[in-house]
């Protein structure tokens, strides 16, 4: 919940927030979304064009992750609306860093946030029990440059 | 390279093609790095022990390491494989984008 000493609100496009179904997962983000914290948005045509055509682009090189269609349209609307994207997906923030289109989309993946939210020995053991309670794990590489591999 | 390249261009899209070929290189190294650790770490017994298709969703699993796709393809609901994949022990894992120095964020370039 440290999430929200970063951002006031998270928003969820409603493609997304409809993938969530399993508990205890979708108790905590309607409990999210009761709280205002959670914004679910609803599918924007003028969002939609840019989502296909990220879509269409990311997915050009299948030897890369792709992307699916409700982080496309994520990643559409927040170049459209200015915000960050948070995923863990490697190609939202390739397309983000090399695609004029989208440039200046702010993509960030767990070990950004946790970087941001945590330094030193805190950040050492907030990575730690994020892995042990998500099974996710870090670049060793990234690991070594924060000096905590 | 040139395929894609052409693909963007009819499509009148700007690309950074020195920053894709220098960031889509170290991606691939991540990526090589993140299957080989999936296949280390992963219960190949617990794997072999389960039905059709979540076996295969499994070892799809390990080989991409795209949990969405592996769902998609083996038709399988995404929280049920997440699940699975935890009891399997196939980590998830978060890879880098740059050679050095800082992370990849965009706030940063």
């Amino acid at each position: 919940m440290d999430l929200f000493s970063l951002y006031n609100r998270l928003l969820a496009p409603f493609a997304v927030f409809s993938e969530i179904k399993r508990e205890p997962a979708r108790s905590f983000a309607f409990a999210l979304a009761a709280e205002r914290r959670l914004l679910v948005v609803p599918r924007l045509e003028a969002v939609d064009a840019l989502a296909l055509r990220i879509l269409e682009l990311v997915n050009a090189d299948p030897s890369l992750p792709p992307i699916d269609p409700p982080e496309a349209y994520a990643l559409a609307f927040a170049k459209r609306a200015g915000y960050p994207l948070l995923t863990d997906n490697a190609s939202p923030k390739l397309a983000s860093l090399t695609l004029e289109e989208l440039r200046g989309v702010e993509v960030l993946d767990s070990l950004d946030v946790l970087r941001l939210l945590y330094s030193g020995e805190t950040l050492f053991k907030a990575l730690k029990e994020f892995t042990e309670d998500t099974g996710v794990r870090f670049s060793a590489r990234r690991l070594r440059e924060l000096g905590v591999a | 390279m040139e395929l894609l390249r052409r693909l963007f261009e009819e499509r009148g899209l700007k690309v950074d093609w020195e920053a894709y070929r220098r960031l889509t290189a170290v991606l691939r190294e991540e990526l090589e790095w993140a299957r080989e650790l999936r296949r280390k770490e992963a219960d190949w017994s617990y794997i072999e022990s389960r039905p059709e298709p979540l076996r295969t969703a499994l070892k799809l699993l390990v080989e991409v390491g795209d949990l969405k796709l592996a769902s998609r393809l083996c038709s399988i609901p995404l929280d049920e494989l997440n699940e699975e994949r935890v009891k399997a022990k196939i980590p998830l894992v978060v890879v880098g984008l740059k050679d050095s120095g800082a992370f990849a964020t965009n706030a940063e370039r």
